[in-house]
């Protein structure tokens, strides 16, 4: 597996070592990309900061909290257009963010008092939320705040309220992902065992590393209480901040993205012996085996197997008409940590496509490992790539569509090559069996959309054709597809509605009650 | 076993794990250790009719993903359907060394050794 090097990264020679082409015959102990390194200078590197990755990943999708950064105001820009965990308490954390908008005289000062004064106003304004957090961030590491203390200080002063703080500054780190780390130990050394739960269900997990994204927490835990599984909490997404302090209570941790959250699934195995089970929430196959382990550890095998049935038969079709159409279709996968390794095999097994490329602005090398692994020979695996090397690898590969996060997006749009939104989707959720056709449904739409049979067409010099007529997505989908697939009657495209999250909100389920003593924990 | 024979198919079994499981990409070696063994050890088990402890909440755990590969296995490669006990033995054992190999002794990963999650 040779590493790669980059033209345009010829000048930044320690580049080589973050790129591998996946060759025949090779194995992951051959070569590995570096991973989770400082950026190297020189390089316009596209990844954000441990203050977001703590804040704005993992943090802020708690929805009954008022997530407080102590800074400067455009810290806090992340928000409710930027990011889509929505919520089912009409999204206040993703409608009202908070900063202490500190200023130069602050920084010279201090700006304790000035925290303290933005605590308390946060909390009169918005009576209803007892809860807080409150974000450390580079400026005010630097003057060496004691956000703890001022917090203590609150608590003190207004019995009813709690606040956690998390310490992680901008530059705690090489990216992002150093955020996830220091927020995952904090929230389990201060926070968890300090409530107790009500328990309502025999089998009861934490569902763990799950942000909620366009509702793909919701989709799950409809699964989950289906299969009359307690989700006592979720970190985070649509996650209550008093459920994720009871987390010690589980019997189980059920893993998404082990990328951003396994250290807390480890620290709660280590610290209340409580197992971790890693699963994948997209596709068919992943799915339906992820419900079965769960279904397993717990002996309700049956209940699990009546939903994959269930689901399978309803929306098996849908995906495959999809699958007919996308076979072939190059493939960039790039998002941010966890989604190379979710999404390798699957989108190549059930949609077709051929993933010629896997990136991560933050993963590690495990990330590496599992992605380069899942993937087919061939493809080209890059960490922390800067926009040049993503566009050299887009005229290299030619791929006809990318899945990404939205600022190396637009990139690829100048290019013309179609971009999905990997981070918060474009018609999710993503997760689930119609999620799953949602995802296919959405890259349709991206490599067939008429557009790109205009956007290439200058019209001050290309010829324009006037003897044919605009060809539609079918038209174009559809060109070189047998006529048993073409007319299939038990093919179909999506059926679903615009929403598929909302009607979960109100469902009731039969089997959610304590039927046993305990369970061995 | 003929030796070929037995690489050809360490190397399926291996393609199935490394594609479609997660459990052995755990981020220590430790870990990875732990994992593979409790995991491959129900596996076989399993294939090969033998009881399984799954008492604790962890021994469910591994049983859980033991059980799923189990039944891929036996789905996916009718030639682990014709192998008597001792073989399946012999054929699990060269993919424990395999995956050890591949996941923690010949790894690249230099997070491995780190000593705390």
């Amino acid at each position: 597996m040779p590493h790669h090097r980059f033209e345009c990264s010829e000048c930044i020679p320690e580049r080589e070592k973050h790129a591998v082409v996946k060759g025949p015959g090779e194995d992951l102990t051959d070569a590995l990309p570096l991973g989770y390194l400082n950026t190297i200078p020189g390089t316009i590197s596209e990844r954000g900061c441990a203050y977001c990755g703590a804040k704005h990943v993992i943090g802020t999708p708690m929805k009954d909290v008022i997530h407080i950064s102590h800074g400067p105001v455009g810290c806090t820009y992340d928000t409710w257009q930027t990011k889509r965990y929505i919520s089912d308490n009409d999204n206040f954390q993703l409608k009202n963010t908070f900063a202490t908008d500190v200023k130069e005289k602050h920084i010279v000062f201090g700006a304790e008092k000035l925290l303290k004064q933005n605590i308390i106003e946060a909390f009169k304004a918005f009576p209803d939320i007892k809860r807080m957090t409150i974000y450390q961030t580079c400026a005010t590491a630097l003057i060496g705040d004691d956000i703890g203390a001022v917090a203590d200080e609150v608590m003190e002063e207004m019995p009813d309220v709690d606040i956690f703080v998390c310490n992680s500054p901008g530059f705690a780190g090489p990216s992002q992902s150093g955020g996830h780390h220091k927020i995952n130990i904090a929230w389990v050394k201060n926070k968890v065992g300090t409530v107790e739960p009500e328990i309502t269900s025999d089998y009861v997990i934490n569902y763990v590393g799950e942000y909620n994204i366009q509702g793909d927490q919701e989709v799950m835990q409809d699964y989950f209480k289906r299969m009359g599984i307690q989700v006592l909490s979720t970190f985070t997404g649509n996650g209550s901040y008093d459920d994720l302090r009871a987390m010690h209570k589980a019997h189980l941790n059920v893993l998404e993205c082990a990328r951003s959250a396994e250290y807390i699934c480890n620290e709660l195995r280590v610290k209340y012996n409580i197992p971790r089970l890693d699963i994948d929430g997209f596709g068919f196959e992943p799915l339906s085996s992820s419900l079965r382990k769960i279904g397993i550890f717990f002996g309700i095998e049956d209940r699990a197997q009546a939903i994959i049935d269930e689901e399978t038969a309803r929306w098996k079709p849908e995906l495959d008409w999809y699958k007919e159409r996308l076979k072939g279709k190059k493939v960039c996968l790039w998002p941010g940590g966890s989604k190379l390794w979710h999404w390798a095999n699957v989108i190549h097994e059930e949609m077709g496509v051929e993933v010629v490329s896997v990136y991560t602005k933050f993963g590690h090398q495990g990330d590496m490992e599992k992605g380069i692994a899942r993937c087919e020979e061939g493809a080209l695996a890059i960490d922390d790539p800067n926009e040049l090397e993503g566009l050299e690898a887009m005229e290299k590969l030619k791929p006809d569509v990318i899945f990404t996060g939205k600022r190396p997006g637009e990139v690829a749009k100048k290019v013309r090559v179609p971009y999905l939104n990997a981070h918060a989707y474009h018609n999710g959720p993503y997760k689930g069996y119609e999620g799953w056709v949602r995802f296919a449904r959405d890259i349709y739409n991206a490599i067939y959309s008429p557009i790109h049979q205009l956007s290439g067409i200058d019209i001050s010099k290309d010829e324009i054709a006037t003897d044919k007529g605009f060809s539609t997505q079918r038209m174009v989908s559809d060109v070189n597809l047998p006529e048993e697939v073409k007319n299939s009657e038990t093919l179909r495209q999506y059926t679903g509605g615009f929403d598929s999250v909302s009607k979960l909100r109100n469902k009731t389920y039969p089997y959610l009650e304590q039927r046993a003593a305990s369970v061995e924990a | 076993m003929e030796e070929n024979v037995l690489k050809e198919r360490v190397a399926q079994l291996e393609d199935h794990i490394l594609k479609k499981c997660l459990w052995q990409f755990h981020s220590r070696a430790w870990d990875r250790e732990r994992q593979n063994e409790n995991i491959l050890g129900k596996t076989m088990q399993i294939l090969c009719g033998e009881p399984v402890a799954k008492e604790t909440a962890e021994d469910r755990c591994y049983y859980a993903d033991a059980v799923c590969l189990a039944d891929a296995y036996k789905e996916r490669f009718d030639w682990i359907n014709t192998l008597n006990v001792a073989e399946i033995k012999e054929v699990m054992a060269a993919l424990k060394e395999r995956i050890d190999y591949v996941t923690i002794t010949g790894s690249l990963n230099e997070e491995l050794t780190v000593k705390q999650y």
